[in-house]
């Protein structure tokens, strides 16, 4: 029965088999959101029951630990509410949209598999299955031409990223003689000293720091959250995000507390940071703007993986956890907002508190939540990490860092008062939310400023995660 | 898990009630404005009652910490949830208390987003009241912040002049001063070694290092003194001040710059008295400008608005001022400042709102000789601007001695030149009054009605707590001292 400890993995197999058969029957909106809806909630039900498995299979080169299926619930998550968005879906094509679902479900396995992988190979298999899944889904949007563009600036620099990838895993494997990461703890910290192993670990995370978009493999990001249809965006921005962060603690821990490799994460961190939030300040667009907000937060939660201490890699399992909801609120927001599918610029915004007075107090939240004010999810994110590089000593980066937190809440409260505080040129209609969508936007905002306010549970949570990596 | 909880939780219970307040507000249909305003008013009134209690409940005779709440609340890092009241905090929380609920009545007329307007206001004297009972960095920070951000819709929303950009220095000048503070806050908890963020714990003698101190002092000051309106950081306060709508101003300029001050106090001055000492003559100097510069920029204001303003950045001078002296006195005379400072500008705020409301004019050479239309809502501000000028018999004249004797004693030339300043002020606010109330009557006005009882009830009050403190100054000075005496001398409070 060890195949078990692998239900999430063969469930969402499952489904995506599933969509293969129903993309070959006729189109049915209704019908493909109800059964992906269904089937997202299965999902939820059943990795959330696989939390608490562990073991290994394949020789040690599959783990499931606490850290795996913590982040595999937190995908399975992330389907969901994702597929949540999917009730109305303009902006794809219906004979597309099971292709659109089969997708989604290939990409999260591809990811469950990633957390789970401590072999070089099977790590980058599951990445590469990952990536393909999403180069296809983001110009599958129905549309001007841009989603092209799109796709195609995506996937030239992914495979490019996944190329120097390649050649970082093949210089860690003639370093070290082995592609197993746990004997890899082992090895690589006295040899990280020698430029071929460290060269080969920094280009292995590469291949991550692309998927996080961080500064200067961000170029992607803005065309690409423009450019995918939103139901898309919002998956690209929480379920692969926070995948990256956790692929980041994974392999970074190996180092063991190199000074090089921190000195190079540390300036990395710094210029996306500040790359971020300076370029987001004159963005009109809303999901362009949460683009470059995203290589902010990228540089936001590197630092608590470049502290390399237990509590920096908690508190990045912590921001990994606080940042799905946040980013996921304000995606709610332009799904519920631009209802016909097309992109949102921030002047939309506009008569948002008349329009839908429980969407501008959603966006409120969750706009100072990435902010980083209090009390909300984000802000005990962003507290963790700056502590734990305290540990460590780095003041200048923890000042450097709240700087950054300021600039960045100029954007934010523009977008507050557009939803607040600008009359729209021409008077709209109010929006209504369906019941279950009222509930959803409710039980995010609940979920931002409980998980600020008691974030005692999370933190034990994420910290017994990061137990289970040694 | 440690826990802590000597009674019923008083202090709590005060915050609770901000909360409560809030949550019935949101469930209340948007359209119903006069319930907003009635619920509202009932539940400042219940924290104002809490708060009164515990002013007055203090044991005086045992001083030191008291109405202790602890809870541990996330352990890995040590951050409990802890409040107390000691000398120091309970005239603030008084004060945010009267403020609060004479702010409410002073809006009552308010039309227009009612319910938002309530609401946010609850945030903003939620964060108030949690800073001036949080004894833990984290929760301290945590209250800061929350009564920051509904700041910031409060002016751009229901604000008047330039109320966009207003809003927007004030919300961004205070947060460059939370982005001094946090990374304060989490290297002292981290330098102590003793991985906790409660002060009390962290003031033992030997925590930190004289150089941790001093390096540590000048973050706080700078962070916390942007809201304190220390010079040259004052520039967001009197843009701030003009922009909001009256009950915000009563509250920003009476309650929310003291919690800058009462952060420097707190944080900088309880944690880092080594600091404290190698900064003072610094910290004097900036304080002694302030006062200063305070009184010659309102000097040249045709905005009644910004008159006042510009008195608050040289009032609050007096009260940094009394911070750097370093003496008991000093420390006493500055926080029974802030108070009295408090009291006094909500209600030169209050009477103004009242005025502006009526002839939609806070420009000077507008209002001439509006005293002759409205007599008594003229007489509010006019006890107003006496109080501030230190006219014995108002609270402010107390604090204001204090603070200059001790003043005289560390800094001499300071001392000289902040009196001279602050005769002078006398001077500019009698013209001030002059010009505003006693000029030809302006027939424009002549069919205004004057304030009414009810509507006057927010300015009596607050005319009475000037007095009361005026006339027996014993009544706080005594508590103060309770608290101000221990830290002198024994270099912390005794448990």
């Amino acid at each position: 029965m060890k195949w078990l400890i692998l239900g999430p993995e063969i469930y969402f197999l499952a489904v995506a088999a599933a969509f293969l058969i129903l993309s070959m029957m006729r189109p049915n909106g209704r019908r493909d959101f109800s059964a992906a809806l269904f089937l997202a909630g299965l999902g939820l039900a059943v990795t959330l029951a696989a939390v608490r498995l562990e073991g290994a299979l394949f020789h040690g080169t599959y783990r499931v630990d606490l850290f795996s299926q913590l982040f595999k619930g937190l995908l399975s998550v992330g389907f969901f509410l994702v597929v949540c968005l999917c009730s109305n879906l303009k902006g794809i094509h219906e004979t597309r949209q099971p292709e659109f679902y089969l997708l989604l479900a290939t990409c999260t396995l591809g990811m469950m598999l990633l957390v789970s992988s401590l072999e070089l190979l099977t790590l980058y298999v599951a990445l590469e299955l990952a990536s393909y899944s999403l180069y296809a889904l983001v110009p599958l949007r129905s549309g001007s031409g841009r989603q092209m563009e799109a796709g195609i600036k995506y996937f030239l620099t992914g495979i490019a990223t996944s190329a120097l990838m390649l050649f970082g895993l093949a210089s860690l494997f003639a370093a070290t003689q082995t592609t197993l990461i746990s004997e890899l703890m082992l090895k690589l910290p006295a040899l990280l000293n020698a430029p071929m192993a460290f060269i080969g670990l920094l280009l292995t995370l590469c291949g991550f720091f692309f998927k996080l978009a961080l500064f200067p493999f961000h170029v992607w990001a803005p065309s690409v959250y423009q450019g995918a249809a939103n139901q898309v965006t919002a998956f690209l921005a929480t379920a692969t995000k926070v995948t990256a962060m956790a692929m980041l603690v994974r392999l970074v821990s190996m180092s063991d507390g190199n000074t090089s490799l921190a000195r190079v994460l540390i300036a990395l961190a710094i210029v996306s940071m500040t790359y971020g939030n300076l370029v987001a300040l004159v963005q009109k667009d809303f999901k362009r703007l949460l683009a470059y907000s995203a290589i902010a937060h990228a540089g936001y939660s590197l630092i608590g993986i470049l502290s390399m201490n237990p509590t920096g890699y908690a508190a990045a399992v912590f921001y990994a956890l606080a940042y799905l909801p946040m980013t996921f609120t304000c995606f709610l927001v332009v799904v519920k907002v631009a209802s016909d599918g097309r992109d949102l610029t921030i002047v939309q915004l506009a008569g948002l508190h008349r329009r839908s007075p429980l969407l501008a107090m959603a966006l409120l939240v969750g706009v100072f939540s990435l902010g980083g004010i209090p009390p909300t999810i984000g802000f005990t994110g962003k507290f963790l990490v700056f502590n734990a590089a305290m540990e460590r000593g780095y003041f200048l980066l923890v000042l450097i860092a709240m700087i950054n937190v300021v600039v960045s809440l100029y954007y934010y409260i523009l977008v507050v008062k557009a939803a607040f505080l600008l009359d729209p040129e021409e008077e709209r209609p109010p929006i209504h939310l369906s019941a279950p969508a009222t509930i959803l936007t409710v039980v995010m905002v609940v979920v931002i400023v409980v998980g600020g306010i008691w974030p005692s549970h999370l933190f034990e949570l994420a910290r017994a995660a990061v137990q289970a990596l040694r | 898990m440690s826990m802590h909880w000597a009674q019923f939780p008083y202090l709590s219970a005060i915050l609770l009630s901000c909360v409560v307040g809030l949550l019935v507000i949101l469930f209340i249909p948007r359209e119903r404005e006069t319930r907003v305003k009635w619920v509202s008013l009932t539940f400042s009134g219940i924290s104002l009652v809490f708060s009164v209690y515990v002013y007055c409940a203090y044991d005086r005779a045992l001083g030191g910490l008291q109405f202790v709440e602890k809870l541990l609340w996330v352990e890995p890092l040590g951050i409990h949830y802890f409040n107390g009241a000691d000398g120091f905090n309970l005239p603030l929380i008084l004060l945010t208390g009267i403020v609060h609920f004479t702010g409410v009545l002073t809006m009552w007329e308010m039309k227009g987003r009612v319910k938002e307007f309530f609401a946010f206001a609850f945030v903003l004297v939620l964060g108030v009241f949690g800073f001036f009972m949080s004894m833990d960095l984290f929760f301290l920070f945590v209250w800061y912040d929350v009564s920051l951000f509904p700041m910031y819709l409060l002016i751009a929303i229901w604000g008047t002049t330039r109320k966009e950009y207003g809003a927007l220095k004030l919300f961004l000048y205070l947060l460059a001063g939370s982005a001094l503070v946090l990374p304060g806050i989490v290297y002292l908890a981290v330098v102590s070694g003793l991985n906790t963020f409660d002060i009390v714990a962290l003031m033992q003698p030997g925590a930190l290092t004289p150089g941790q101190q001093r390096f540590a002092f000048i973050l706080f000051y700078l962070g916390f003194g942007i809201l304190a309106g220390v010079w040259p950081f004052h520039s967001w306060s009197p843009v701030g001040h003009v922009a909001a709508p009256t009950s915000v101003s009563m509250i920003h300029a009476g309650v929310l710059m003291k919690v800058g001050a009462f952060g420097i106090l707190r944080v900088a001055i309880f944690l880092c008295p080594i600091g404290w000492e190698y900064w003072a003559p610094v910290m004097a100097i900036l304080a002694t400008i302030g006062i200063i510069y305070g009184i010659f920029v309102g000097l040249r204001q045709t905005d009644l608005k910004y008159v006042i303003a510009f008195s608050s950045v040289s009032h609050m001078g007096i009260v940094g001022l009394g911070l750097s002296t370093v003496t008991a006195e000093g420390l006493n005379g500055a926080v029974f400042q802030m108070f009295a400072h408090g009291i006094m500008t909500a209600l030169l705020f209050s009477s103004l709102g009242y005025i502006y409301d009526r002839t939609h004019t806070k420009l000077i050479p507008d209002l001439g000789g509006i005293s002759r239309v409205m007599p008594v809502a003229s007489g509010y501000f006019i006890v107003a601007a006496l109080a501030g000028m230190g006219v014995p018999g108002f609270a402010s004249f107390w604090a204001e001695v204090t603070v200059f004797i001790s003043a005289l004693k560390v800094y001499p030339v300071l001392g000289v030149l902040a009196i001279c300043a602050v005769v002078l002020s006398a001077l500019y606010m009698l013209r001030v009054v002059q010009k505003t109330f006693y000029g030809q009557r302006n027939e424009q006005y002549a069919h205004l009605p004057d304030v009414s009882f009810s509507l006057g009830l927010p300015r009596m009050i607050l005319v009475a707590v000037m007095v009361l403190f005026g006339l027996f100054p014993r009544l706080m000075l005594d508590l103060i001292q309770t608290a101000v005496i221990p830290f002198m001398t024994g270099g912390g409070m005794p448990r």
